[in-house]
């Protein structure tokens, strides 16, 4: 092999390109009318929402007990998809935001699919505190608002802490997602011929003409929205995480929560962004954009913050030791041993285990062996919300109020449905905007930037 | 030039026609008007509504329209009275003194109506033996007053007929099968009320062919027996248990549901009292199945039911050879011999046993179970007799026998003539034969014989299946009615609420038969009968000064009259003894058929409440079970909840197995009152009809049968607990009540040596947050386990003041059941004979409570005085409440439940009458919990601010607390120095539940001492 050389900045795009292709290639999708594939896709993304609108409307209609929770399981699996899916959310404004600040040139091929991602899994995490409450039409009791009963809401609570969390989350990460489009769409409203499509552009580029200034003021706004984004990243499932660590239940109570939390939701990100990035470069060529390369910096990521994962489950185990409550002891034995033994093992192979595979190089760049990985890596990151949520509560501090947890057909349907519906965003994502960012790709084509080297 | 000329001319222009003046522009300038509008128009071409008519169907139109929008419901009418009744004070409860008719020991009662409709039983504080407190079955018998599927009118085969018809034509039959000669049988339950046999009598009289028949399927049948053969006389004395020091019972649940157990559970607890005064007796309980009492015990011996007479003349040899001073009967001491428990591991116990008998003789007493042998019962009574026991009995409260149970001849005679056709007319006087005799006696199909069958009842049934007249009858709670259920009182029942349906009482029924009139009926017919019947033997035997009208409104409003009890001791009959029989116990399953705790023989079985209160025990509920030991378990290969086979002489039932700590090996424990077929929606089929293995032609007793067999059978049926059973060997789980310090106990020799022993190991805790202090009220409360027997009294009550929800067997097993306060159980020691720590659970309505800071919406907040609110109107559920909350006591209305129950059972607007007003019914999607019953609280500080004095905490006395036989729950101001509960905090062996969490809760528990020696560990 040879050696590499690291005077040299290695090249993001596989290839070299000409710009006007890319714009041709990246806008191809948007430029075509979909397909029969396109179809099946979406009609199965559909139908998969239709079973979240149904398992919605038996709850509505007849109520929580639809689902499978009870006393002392308040909360099962929809809080446990609710932290799920904003743990995928957390991919995209890390890569497009914190990986922007470090001048990670290599996140520009995935970052606008990974923003779109980010804004669909907290629209589908948005859900679930919205349905979870016995009485959702009352969910706006939820927000501090004026009323005559001078009812405020109570801010001690992690929960009133989510709400604005994630409204936070949403809203910023919408901003950012937006305002990194605008180039784009003004590329596309150049390209277009289409007089709907064209008016369309128009409104939405905001009058761009790539103009010296123009640029200059959109890098400047990019930054600060990238900083002002930073923090969220690490803020929104430190506050997810709160509402565990606040409590008093064994297993939930621990201070270990807020940066295992954030390592997890970063894990799961990227397993997310890794999969369905792998499906889209396939179907839509663009193996040259989103490199292998790109891909196995993915994993190392992965393999970073899996390792911390594990590291935090290690250190849950110990501290419950050395710190010799009985009822915290008992509760991380039962983990391990007790009924939903198989829960936590499953999470423990998944998301500690098979990440570890990344440290051979081959696996790391293998798009098949990684891309099972990266599954197993969602499916151990949504058991470990399951092992945290359910198996504390199931047995806590009095035996006598112990009960097991046994999850219903509806639970099942809005779960699945809760991925119909993150999917027919990213179908209609994929088929209505760019998904990957023009402008930024064409910066980074060997020879788009000035060099002393080759004058 | 020419432009700006124009321009002048048009200084505004609106189009360029215009500003050119062009010809059809200035045309139309001209024209002020278009064609055609200025015309002279034509009324004839004109609408011929005229233009009031045009205004009455506009206003009418938008009337129309407004109410259409309005979603506008029926809501029924409010209307204020018109003319106040002059008792009733709308917003103010009234109390009726009554008679309690859920089974023959008639407690006294004071039901509480609001604005003319019953909506709780409490106990009567002036009863005599029952002293202000009734059973969970008691508490919840309001809820068959509002049953929905009660009858609603008389029906004949099946269609609905009218009163009238019925007198005019069962008169008729009456009359034609006098003429006959064939026989007119009235099959009653067992009748406590005078006036009812008096009734009954009259019936007799006049019709003379006329033969009553008592039977009830769980009876003192075998204890009036024996206690008639030793001492001339079938009226049993009560036992003053509180002058016990000694207390050994045999497979008699004193405490759960055996003899008045509402007075021997307050009797047993007067000598278990550690706050005032320390005074302990022992209770020692040999039983074969696991009772509340065995729960109780401070040594739990496991004999199995067949083994009980070798046991009690074991203990007699043991008696006699310690203290050869006895002086036995011949025939006695000539059979008696070593009993084997002895070399057994229970050896030990047995020791102190008979040590304790010895030291305490003529302190001590021998309680054997109704549903032991004849045999066991002489040789207890002679063994009581032996030790001086017998100043325990107290005469002056025998237990009356109005009229007699029959004996298996009396109703096999009565088959027989039914089968010969000899019976004409059979009256199911508010009983139900078909479930509750042996299948082997053939009533069922006997009845088929049978020309007229009548059937006087509340609601349907087994037997009134079969009836040709089905007869709706008032519930007590609707008719009047005495009882002289024990010497030295006479307590009366009275109506609180006229009768919802077109129902009769019963002895109104017969009386208008008796006067053979169809036209006779009056509603007050019992009401002058009763009061007659009063003056005759209560008033004129009283030697009142009062009139004889005031001293019925005297009787009436008190419930009870005393009478002076005749004390009747004859001396034992030594005879009897030689007729002991003494069976050697063979070496198969014994089936010992008990009572069901809440559903009783069957007759609460529609009743929501008591399917879901959970079992004392077992803590299953909505079923029965065979409840076999694990060894047995481990020998069958049965796991829990799988069917097996209980076979008897050819009898069988199939059934599910409950794997129960504690039960002797060969011992099978079903209850009886399950297996309803016909019972309602709520009660039929559910669980197993244990009648099925009972015969007439018993050995032992009714309910006990040797030569079982046991054996696995096909298939389960799914249990279900409030609570997990946890394997008592699994290391995993076990204990951690005691390592968590939920459950913290001592013996009483410990306590007596250092008072302190309780808090040695307390921590001081510190928080680091500014406490809230509570200056004014703080309400608290205290539960004293050495009194706490599980009875559940308190989850009933507590069910019916605070409008909890049924939710049914299947929410049950998802863990969504709503009661407020829960009774835990846990087992520790050895899974053979465990030990039982029973702890009532409820809202701990914590100082720091953990619920409160995580309620995103504030709608579970701290009250000034101390308590944890739930804002049913805020709450938007998202059960992080719940759980946060380290005891789980916490609700969730999962769903409607009362929408959801059964088809909607218990939504209607005849059950909605039930409701207390004074506390939410709460919707789906709501949390909800204990309030320390708030709405007590309130009316305590209205009353208290209407007088103008200050609230005292003992003002206050919530639900449980009120409903507590042992009188465990102390509730009130523990800012009040001087109150019992202030000094139940500062207790030595007062604890908190979860201490070191720091949270401070409210509900104080007073450990549990147990009165053993000490070498016992």
């Amino acid at each position: 092999m040879s050696t590499v050389d690291y005077t040299r900045e290695l090249s993001v795009l596989e290839g070299k390109p000409p710009l006007r292709e890319l714009d041709d290639l990246i806008s191809k999708p948007l430029e075509t009318k979909p397909n029969r594939k396109f179809f099946i896709a979406l009609s199965i993304t559909l139908s998969m929402t239709a079973l979240l609108v149904i398992g919605l409307g038996l709850t509505f209609y007849y109520g929580i007990g639809m689902w499978g929770n009870n006393i002392p399981v308040g909360w099962a699996w929809d809080i446990t998809n609710f932290v799920f899916w904003i743990g995928i959310g957390h991919a995209g404004t890390l890569i497009s935001a914190i990986l922007f600040l470090f001048r990670q040139k290599w996140r520009t091929g995935i970052a606008r699919f990974a923003e779109g991602m980010t804004i669909f899994a907290v629209m589908t995490a948005g859900l679930f505190p919205l349905i979870h409450v016995g009485r959702p039409w009352l969910a706006g009791y939820l927000f501090p608002y004026p009323s005559q009963n001078s009812i405020w809401v109570n801010f001690t609570s992690p929960l009133l802490w989510d709400v604005f969390a994630v409204s936070t989350y949403l809203t910023v990460s919408l901003i950012f997602w937006y305002v990194g489009l605008i180039p784009d769409l003004a590329t596309l409203r150049e390209k277009t011929t289409n007089k709907i499509k064209k008016i369309i552009y128009s409104v939405t580029s905001l009058g761009w003409r790539f103009s010296n200034r123009h640029w200059q003021h959109y890098e400047m706004v990019y930054l600060i929205l990238a900083g002002f984004a930073t923090p969220l990243v690490l803020s929104v499932h430190t506050i997810v995480s709160f509402d565990f660590a606040v409590s008093v239940i064994p297993g939930w109570h621990s201070t270990i929560f807020p940066p295992y939390f954030v390592a997890g939701a970063v894990f799961s990100g990227f397993a997310m962004v890794q999969n369905v990035l792998i499906i889209v470069r396939k179907i839509f060529n663009y193996e040259h954009i989103i490199t292998v390369d790109t891909l196995e910096k993915m994993n190392k990521v992965m393999l970073l913050t899996g390792s911390m994962v594990g590291y935090a489950y290690a250190m849950e185990f110990f501290i419950a030791w050395y710190g010799g409550v009985e009822a915290e002891r008992f509760t991380f034995l039962n983990r391990a041993l007790g009924p939903y033994a198989w829960a936590y093992w499953i999470m423990v192979t998944c998301n500690v285990v098979s990440p570890q595979l990344f440290w051979i190089k081959k696996i790391r760049r293998s798009i098949k062996t990684m891309f099972v990985i990266a599954i197993f890596v969602n499916i151990g990151m949504w058991f470990e919300r399951f092992v945290i949520i359910v198996s504390s509560l199931s047995r806590d501090f009095l035996p006598s109020s112990w009960h097991h947890y046994t999850p219903t057909y509806v639970d099942g349907m809005i779960l699945i449905g809760s991925f119909g519906f993150f999917f027919t965003w990213i179908l209609l994502f994929a088929k209505a905007l760019p998904v990957v960012s023009m402008a930024e790709v064409k910066a980074v084509v060997e020879g788009s930037q000035p060099s002393h080297k080759d004058h | 030039m020419d432009d700006y000329s124009k321009l002048s001319n048009n200084k505004l222009w609106k189009s360029l026609k215009e500003f050119h003046n062009e010809d059809d522009v200035l045309k139309m300038k001209h024209d002020e008007f278009l064609d055609g509008v200025t015309d002279e128009f034509d009324s004839s071409k004109l609408s011929g509504i005229s233009r009031r008519k045009f205004f009455a169907l506009l206003s009418a139109s938008a009337a129309l329209t407004a109410t259409a929008c309005t979603n506008y419901r029926d809501k029924g009418e409010i209307i204020p009275y018109n003319k106040r009744p002059e008792e009733i004070l709308p917003g103010a409860a009234n109390y009726y003194a009554s008679t309690c008719n859920g089974c023959s020991l008639s407690c006294g009662i004071l039901i509480k109506t609001r604005e003319g409709r019953p909506i709780k039983v409490e106990g009567n504080p002036d009863h005599p033996v029952s002293r202000g407190k009734i059973c969970a079955k008691g508490q919840a018998s309001i809820l068959d007053l509002y049953d929905p599927e009660r009858l609603k009118a008389p029906y004949f085969n099946g269609k609905e007929t009218s009163w009238k018809n019925v007198d005019s034509t069962v008169i008729n039959i009456l009359n034609e099968t006098q003429k006959n000669g064939k026989q007119i049988a009235i099959v009653t339950d067992t009748i406590v009320s005078p006036t009812a046999k008096k009734v009954l009598d009259d019936f007799t009289a006049k019709y003379q062919n006329t033969k009553i028949y008592s039977y009830s399927l769980v009876n003192d049948f075998i204890r009036r027996q024996a206690w008639s053969e030793c001492y001339g006389t079938d009226e049993y004395p009560a036992v003053k248990f509180d002058d016990a020091n000694i207390i050994l019972t045999l497979d008699a649940d004193f405490l759960g549901n055996e003899g008045n157990y509402i007075e021997n559970m307050r009797k047993y607890v007067s000598k278990r009292e550690v706050v005032d005064k320390l005074n302990f007796n022992r209770l020692y309980a040999a039983e074969g199945r696991m009772s509340s009492t065995g729960m109780m015990a401070d040594y739990r011996l496991k004999v199995a039911p067949s083994q009980q007479l070798n046991f009690v003349l074991g203990i007699i040899y043991e008696l006699n050879k310690i203290n050869p001073h006895l002086q036995l009967d011949k025939s006695i001491s000539a059979r008696l011999k070593k009993f084997s428990l002895l070399d057994s591991a229970d050896g030990e116990k047995f020791k102190h046993l008979i040590k304790d008998l010895n030291d305490n003789r003529g302190k001590s007493i021998i309680y054997a179970g109704d549903s032991l042998s004849k045999d066991v019962h002489l040789a207890v009574n002679y063994l009581n007799e032996v030790l001086g026991n017998t100043i325990l009995y107290d005469y002056k409260s025998s237990f009356k026998n109005i009229v007699k149970h029959s004996t298996k001849e009396e109703i096999t005679s009565l088959i027989n003539s039914m089968n010969q056709g000899k019976v004409g007319i059979i009256i199911h006087y508010e009983s139900n034969p078909v479930y509750t005799m042996p299948k082997d006696f053939g009533y069922e199909s006997a009845l088929k014989n049978v020309k007229t069958v009548i059937s006087l009842t509340v609601s349907e049934n087994e037997s009134s299946a079969y009836a040709n007249y089905t007869l709706p009858t008032n519930h007590s709670f609707e008719a009047w009615g005495d009882a002289y259920a024990r010497e030295g009182f006479y307590s009366l029942q009275q109506p609180v609420i006229s009768p919802i349906f077109n129902s009769r009482q019963k002895e109104s029924v017969l009386l208008s038969w008796i006067s053979a009139n169809p036209n006779s009926y009056q509603e007050d017919i019992y009401h002058q009968y009763l009061m007659k019947s009063f003056n005759s033997d209560v008033f004129v035997k009283a030697n009142s000064l009062a009139d004889a009208k005031t001293f019925w409104y005297s009787a009436l409003h008190d419930g009870i009259v005393r009478k002076n009890g005749t004390r009747q001791i004859t001396r034992f009959n030594n005879i009897v003894l030689n007729n002991i029989k003494e069976i050697i116990p063979g070496n198969n399953f014994i089936v010992h058929l008990t009572e069901s705790y809440f559903v009783g023989d069957g007759r609460f079985a529609n009743n929501g409440w008591l399917q879901e209160l959970p079992h004392p025990v077992s803590k299953i509920t909505w079923d029965n079970y065979a409840s076999i030991s694990p060894i047995t378990a481990k020998q069958l290969n049965v796991q829990m909840n799988d069917f097996i086979e209980v076979s008897l002489d050819g009898r069988k039932l199939v059934l599910p197995a409950l794997i129960q700590p504690g039960v002797h090996e060969r011992t099978i424990n079903i209850e009886l009152g399950y297996g309803r077929t016909k019972a309602g929606e709520v009660g039929k089929n559910v669980g197993f009809n244990s009648v099925e293995l009972m015969t007439k032609n018993w050995v032992y007793s009714p309910f006990l049968f040797e030569n079982a067999s046991i054996r696995k059978s096909e298939g389960s049926h799914k249990l279900v607990s409030t609570q997990e059973h946890h394997s008592l060997d699994d290391t995993f789980v076990k204990d951690f009540h005691y390592s968590r310090k939920i459950i913290q106990e001592g013996t009483l020799e410990k306590y007596i040596k250092e008072p302190n022993f309780l808090n040695e190991e307390k921590e001081n805790l510190v928080s680091i947050t500014n406490e809230i202090k509570y200056t004014g009220h703080k309400w608290a409360m205290a539960i004293d386990l050495n009194k706490c027997t599980g009875c559940s009294a308190c989850i009933s009550s507590c069910n019916v003041e605070n409008n909890i929800a049924v939710v049914g067997k299947e929410q049950v097993e998802r863990g969504r059941e709503m009661q407020w306060i829960r009774i835990d159980r846990y087992y520790s020691g050895q899974p053979d004979n465990p030990i039982v720590s029973n702890q009532p659970m409820l809202c701990q309505h914590c100082d720091n409570a953990p619920c409160e800071n995580v309620c995103p919406v504030n709608a579970t907040n701290h009250s000034p005085d101390g308590l944890n609110q739930m804002v049913y109107n805020r709450c938007v559920g998202t059960r992080y409440c719940s759980n946060n909350c380290p005891y789980k006591v916490r609700r969730f209305n999962f769903f409607n439940h009362r929408d959801h129950f059964a088809d909607a059972y218990y939504d209607n607007d005849l059950t909605s009458l039930m409701y207390n007003p004074e506390v939410t019914v709460r919707s789906r999607g709501v949390m909800e919990k204990c309030t320390f019953c708030v709405q007590k609280i309130m009316e305590a500080r209205s009353n208290a601010i209407r007088d103008g004095k200050e609230l005292k905490g003992s003002d206050v006395v919530t639900a449980c607390q009120q409903a507590c036989p042992t009188n465990a729950i102390t509730f009130g101001d523990a800012n009040d120095p001087a109150s019992q509960i202030a000094k139940l905090r500062k207790h030595n062996l007062s604890y908190h539940v979860l201490e070191e969490l720091n949270v401070k809760p409210n509900v104080t528990y007073i450990a549990k001492l147990r009165n053993t020696h000490s070498e016992e560990k």
